[in-house]
């Protein structure tokens, strides 16, 4: 995409959005205009900080459509909104798999326990993390390398277990993702 | 209490402070061993390239409150040990620029074009050594003038300003902000606007959360964390990780020339630099003082300021950009004398300047007791602020980071030279990982890692587009401060809807915040001629 319709998207975007925000979401979903009055004492309501938010939006909109010529203005390509999707991919699988994987083997390994009466024993406190955890790191390894390797698997093991020893075991009071949820 | 008691106060609690160790009978304080653990971290993350120092800050912030926990005692460990990353990086920066011509950090990038001409000339170690002497002069200079400047400075502050013109004074940093960084004022704006939009969801004075769509998520609002790490790490990790996937050269293996010669730093080469840190140290300083300018607009100057000096004066000798040590000098100078400078503005004003301060702000905004800005400095004689005592016990952990620097650092940024073999693509996925799982122990729920990939997706889109996240991120952290005082200010004033231009000093506040603005608009707008 050229610079300029870059812009002109980006710019068209924001003003559209600034008038959304100030003429729909701030003064329908906030508790108190703009302007407050209790007991004939005036105050600041809440929907004023975010309409100057708005503002913002729209006037710097407005001026990205002005300065939408100017040089060194890179712009949103077709690869990057691949790149992300597969990106959200990787990390919706790789979080699911870690919300998931803990309660379902404890369901199969150990059925007369809930997952969440074990969310701070080990090992099933950390069946999840290490399965997500180790999935996402060598996922996203694999996908740079080009193939899927043995040492990008042992990698991303260690990573995981590194990550343990660094977050769970020397603190009684921190949860590992995702025993705070379970 | 006078102010030399305070100083002396803030000195004692940094030597006396709790015990870590105790070295032929002396106790060692913890927070000397911590600022000297994050100096050694910071010259290591800041010699691996794709690694930065706000990246090792934001992701150690959540363990270093955990280790420390929330008391007083907690803010000198864990702000020192932060202090060294922040310093520390900016030395390591300069290792893999000058040996394998890749800058570690974005402001050495200049160091590359005449410390790796020197690396190929074989004179590696001399480089490394001008680039060691350079960046601790400038370093401890600029924190010598955040001394003397942020207590003088919050005294005016407190002393003049009320609050209609300290309201003003919020929206002209923003406004500034917003002109100066990146290519486009109108992006700046943009970026200012949807993070002061992020940070006023689920807030507000009514008991209906506003703007949370009646969503119990939204209710809550967004964690300073996932927004902050989400906008400004995950976005630079998911750029930097599609930079790798389409670039291929990232797997181009690293080359070392051989080196001869004399490798030592003499007095003559050192008064042969001396004036060109001189003077990248007074516009590191000078440009650091400003929020929201960078350390590489400071390398760059410092570098554009030298090289005119140089060509004038020395015509017969290396000129820049072929490999002479005072182009080393010029940009080590500049770049770390933004460091201590960047600090003014966050300890007078409360208002961070760049992405180290912002996470400087975050841990004092964690641990509690210590709220950077004007109130800090106030020299109360009856009784003791502990707010000021912690003030001077920073300055000591800056000093003491300098004098790490002055002794250690040249010798471990030698050695960090490793840290250039450290496989990028094999680092990033790790940092990712590192930085989401920090963020769930903060907050111990999937919805802030969510929250977080949608902030870094964000972050990723604004640095796509040409957009600066940094405002994002400066309004986010500024936005409640800047609501809170507007509505005191408002009704402070008799409920006057001009508050912001009653004051003389108030409305020139708001005319120089228009000012910046129109004036960056006509400079972009200028470009294509």
């Amino acid at each position: 995409m050229k610079p300029a319709r870059a812009n002109l998207y980006l710019s068209l975007g924001c003003v559209g959005f600034a008038l959304l925000l100030a003429f729909v979401w701030a003064p329908m979903d906030s508790g108190t205009g703009l302007i407050h009055k209790v007991r004939r004492q005036v105050s600041i309501g809440d929907a004023l900080a975010p309409t100057l938010a708005a503002i913002m939006i729209g006037a710097g909109g407005v001026m990205v459509f002005l300065e939408r010529r100017a040089p060194d203005q890179p712009g949103l390509t077709r690869g990057n909104l691949v790149f992300l999707l597969r990106f959200l991919a990787i990390m919706a699988v790789g979080f699911a798999l870690m919300r998931w994987s803990g309660p379902m083997l404890v369901a199969v390994l150990n059925g007369d326990q809930d997952y969440r009466a074990l969310r701070d024993t080990a090992p099933w406190k950390y069946i999840g993390f290490f399965i997500g955890g180790t999935g996402i790191i060598v996922t996203l390894i694999a996908s740079t390398e080009g193939r899927l390797s043995l040492r990008a698997v042992m990698i991303a093991i260690a990573a995981t277990l590194a990550l343990i020893a660094l977050y769970d075991l020397p603190f009684d009071d921190l949860l590992l993702p995702p025993n705070g949820d379970v | 209490m006078g102010v030399g008691d305070y100083i002396w106060m803030g000195i004692l609690a940094v030597f006396q402070g709790p015990e870590a160790f105790s070295l032929f009978g002396i106790a060692v304080s913890i927070t000397i061993v911590m600022v000297l653990a994050g100096f050694l971290l910071g010259i290591m993350v800041g010699a691996t390239p794709g690694l930065a120092g706000p990246m090792a800050m934001a992701i150690a912030l959540p363990i270093l409150i955990s280790a420390f926990g929330f008391s007083p005692d907690a803010l000198l460990p864990v702000m020192g040990f932060l202090i060294g990353v922040m310093k520390g990086a900016t030395v390591g920066g300069a290792v893999p620029a000058i040996l394998f011509n890749t800058p570690g950090t974005p402001d050495a990038y200049m160091t590359t074009l005449d410390g790796h001409p020197m690396t190929r000339a074989g004179q590696a170690k001399k480089a490394l050594k001008l680039a060691h002497v350079s960046s601790a002069s400038g370093d401890t200079f600029s924190d010598i003038v955040l001394i003397l400047c942020a207590p003088f400075l919050a005294v005016l502050v407190e002393r003049y300003l009320d609050l209609p013109e300290k309201a003003a004074l919020l929206i002209l940093s923003l406004g500034f902000i917003a002109s100066v960084i990146g290519n486009s004022v109108g992006k700046g704006l943009i970026s200012m606007g949807l993070g002061l939009l992020a940070v006023y969801i689920g807030t507000g004075e009514d008991f209906y959360p506003r703007l949370s769509l009646g969503t119990q998520t939204l209710a809550q609002g967004f964690p300073v964390a996932t927004a902050v790490l989400g906008v400004l790490i995950l976005g630079e990790v998911f750029k930097s990780l599609e930079d790798l996937w389409y670039d291929a050269r990232a797997n181009k293996p690293v080359t070392e020339p051989a080196q001869s010669g004399d490798q030592r730093l003499h007095w003559a080469d050192i008064r042969r630099i001396a004036p060109y840190i001189a003077r990248s140290a007074v516009i590191g300083t000078a440009i650091g003082a400003l929020p929201g300018i960078g350390s590489t607009l400071a390398a760059t100057l410092g570098y554009a300021s030298g090289a005119r000096r140089h060509a004038k004066r020395r015509p017969d000798a290396v000129q820049f950009g072929k490999g002479a040590p005072e182009g080393i000098a010029a940009t080590e100078a500049a770049n770390s004398s933004v460091s201590g400078a960047n600090l003014i503005p966050v300890l007078s004003l409360g208002i961070p300047g760049n992405a180290a301060a912002v996470f400087l702000i975050l841990a004092t905004e964690s641990i509690g007791g210590f709220n950077p800005g004007p109130g800090v400095f106030r020299f109360t004689t009856e009784s003791v602020n502990p707010e000021l005592v912690a003030a001077f016990g920073l300055f000591t952990t800056m000093m003491l980071a300098n004098a790490f620097n002055w002794t250690i650092g040249g010798v471990f940024m030698r050695v960090a030279g490793v840290m250039v073999r450290a496989p990028k693509h094999i680092l990033l996925p790790i940092v990712l990982m590192l930085t989401l799982t920090a963020i769930y122990v903060q907050e111990a729920r999937m919805s802030a890692i969510w929250f977080a990939i949608g902030f870094g997706i964000l972050g990723y889109l604004m640095r796509r587009v040409g957009m600066s996240p940094l405002p994002f991120v400066i309004a986010f952290i500024l936005g409640g401060k800047l609501e809170d005082t507007a509505r005191q200010a408002f009704a402070a004033t008799g409920s006057d809807p001009w508050f912001l231009f009653t004051s003389p000093v108030a409305a020139l506040f708001m005319a120089l915040a228009v000012g910046f603005v129109a004036l960056s608009l006509r400079r972009h707008r200028k470009g294509p001629q």
